[in-house]
């Protein structure tokens, strides 16, 4: 199972967390989705675009999930869902929590749906390590708090163990 | 004659080469003596004679099915791209319904009076090849033979109109060209069979029966109450309307009498 | 078994055709099933740029499949199949752009043969009937009796 990238999104449509695992950004045009030889990053000046194709491809995902889930209730009724989107590519799989927080997990195709698995991040993971942390404010602009040690140690072992390589 | 042929070879550079080893017989049957001066054409042009070419079994391209096997079929798909296309061109300045049909029943009136020649010179049957001359025969030509040639099936049901000697009636329960035809709620009343129609007509008039005209008239609708039940059996059956002139008649029944 | 309801969504992102055949989905006033198609026509669009980089190939031999600049075979496909609690969307998008996107319940089987089947019916009594114009909304009684035997004989 191949996972390409995880994204929370506040209740202020902020993302505050992302992670990724695919060794090249994700690229919004189709001109440089060729690979590379060298997937690390060399210089500055591809430093700040691939940090300005983030919050790009995070504001994307916002949008998108934001209009899939008002898509998905007008047609289904209040009370229905969103649960995952397939294309040809990737599977898209989202979680939201009754505090208005959306989890997002980008996997390969032939993932079943993650959003037990979601929910178990926000539980087990994001509530212990984040919002019980004396530490970490009540909103994190920015991020802020939320990709502490603990957080970000307990994804990882969680990762490693429920979804094996 | 010998003269103008020479003529017309150079005229047509794009004709096909001619085959002297596969004919060498035939060759000296029609070859017309040249003029001196076209010999050296003639010679490089031996089997290109004027008329017909008749190979060596006789049978000459028009005796030979256009289908060369027997259950050839045509890409029903091509037909109706061109039939849009027919369609679309006689609508282009028709002024209704009435008028769109009877530019579809022009279409369709050449192809046959072509067909009832072809059909009748195909036939394997030398007594069947000669036209009808009575009215039942060319109707139970029009049902099978015709039917049978353009949509692989003969036509459902034939009858005679029981308020109008001069009408008969043809049945076809699914004409194939309607198959993927469903028509606006403007033009409701359109049935696209008039091309059928027209065809029905050309071989009528062909065959010297002059008709008043054939027309095609969707009764699916109307069977709906005999059948009892919400949705006709045939939603898309089609009747075409043969009524015949006078004379027509007049002849059939000196023909009856001169028979009986 | 139950399918609820078939969309055609034109290469432009406007609604061609909408059908329900069986209830169970909410009711929407036709204004809204044609703002809400245009929208999902931008949604997959941006489905199809969201893709992310191809994971690593592990052999060699990919690699230069990979490389091999092909602008056909490489091209993202959007979004394919949204599920949520109550359905399962399914969209096909043909080659020339139109979208067919089936509503069904969340379990339904076979949606792949049931796509190709409505593809056959619509490009047989849609395109070619000569009174469609392309890109307009099809109003063809003969697609809708084929769907309806389609559905009823499935459902």
């Amino acid at each position: 199972m191949v996972l390409y990238s995880f994204y929370i999104f506040d209740r202020h449509t902020e993302c505050i967390y992302s992670r990724r695992w695919t060794p090249r950004p994700v690229s919004s045009s189709s001109k440089t989705a060729r690979p590379q030889s060298g997937s690390s990053i060399t210089s500055n000046g591809d430093a700040t675009t691939v940090a300005r194709k983030r919050t790009d491809d995070e504001k994307l995902i916002f949008g998108l999930v934001f209009s899939l889930r008002n898509m998905i209730q007008k047609l289904g009724g209040e009370d229905d869902t969103f649960l995952s989107y397939r294309t040809g590519e990737y599977k898209l799989h989202y979680y939201e929590t009754p505090t208005r927080m959306k989890f997002v997990m980008l996997t390969d195709t032939k993932q079943n749906n993650l959003r037990p698995y979601l929910h178990q991040i926000w539980a087990n993971l994001y509530v212990e390590f984040v919002v019980k942390n004396p530490l970490a404010p009540v909103e994190h602009p920015g991020g802020i708090g939320v990709a502490n040690e603990m957080f970000e140690r307990g994804l990882d072992a969680f990762i490693t163990a429920v979804l094996p390589a | 004659m010998s003269t103008t042929f020479p003529i017309r070879q150079s005229s047509l550079p794009s004709h096909p080469p001619p085959r002297p080893q596969s004919l060498p017989p035939q060759s000296s049957h029609y070859n017309r003596p040249a003029p001196a001066g076209t010999s050296t054409a003639m010679s490089s042009t031996p089997s290109s004679g004027p008329g017909l070419r008749y190979p060596s079994n006789k049978k000459t391209i028009y005796d030979r099915n256009l289908n060369r096997s027997k259950n050839a079929e045509l890409s029903r798909a091509a037909f109706a791209y061109l039939f849009i296309e027919m369609i679309a061109y006689a609508q282009r300045g028709a002024r209704d319904v009435g008028d769109l049909e009877q530019r579809l029943n022009n279409q369709g009136y050449p192809i046959g009076v072509r067909l009832l020649d072809l059909l009748l010179s195909r036939s394997s049957n030398p007594l069947a090849s000669i036209r009808p001359t009575r009215i039942l025969p060319l109707l139970q030509f029009i049902a099978q033979t015709l039917y049978r040639h353009l949509f692989g099936r003969p036509a459902d049901a034939l009858e005679r109109s029981g308020t109008d000697s001069a009408q008969y009636m043809l049945f076809d329960n699914e004409p194939m060209v309607n198959t993927y035809i469903s028509l606006p709620r403007e033009m409701s009343s359109l049935n696209c069979a008039a091309f059928v129609a027209g065809i029905i007509e050309g071989v009528c008039d062909g065959a010297g029966f002059p008709t008043e005209g054939v027309s095609a008239h969707s009764v699916g609708e109307q069977e709906e109450g005999k059948d009892g039940k919400g949705a006709p059996l045939w939603p898309g059956k089609t009747v075409f309307l043969i009524k015949f002139k006078k004379e027509v008649l007049e002849r059939e029944e000196i023909l009856a009498r001169g028979g009986g | 078994m139950v399918v609820f309801a078939l969309f055609i969504i034109s290469k432009a992102g406007g609604l061609i055709y909408n059908r329900e055949f069986h209830t169970g989905m909410n009711k929407l006033s036709s204004n809204d099933l044609l703002m809400l198609a245009g929208s999902f026509h931008g949604m997959h669009a941006i489905t199809k740029q969201l893709c992310p980089a191809p994971p690593t190939p592990t052999n060699p031999a990919s690699t230069a499949a990979a490389l091999a600049p092909s602008p056909f075979s490489n091209r993202p496909s959007g979004l394919e199949v949204l599920e949520s609690s109550h359905f399962r969307m399914q969209c096909f998008q043909t080659l020339t752009g139109t979208k067919f996107l089936l509503f069904t319940e969340p379990q339904q089987p076979n949606i792949d043969s049931m796509m190709r089947k409505i593809y056959e019916l619509y490009s047989d009594f849609v395109m070619k009937n000569p009174f469609y114009t392309v890109e307009m909304p099809i109003r063809c009684e003969k697609f809708d009796r084929g769907l309806d035997g389609f559905v009823k004989v499935r459902g």
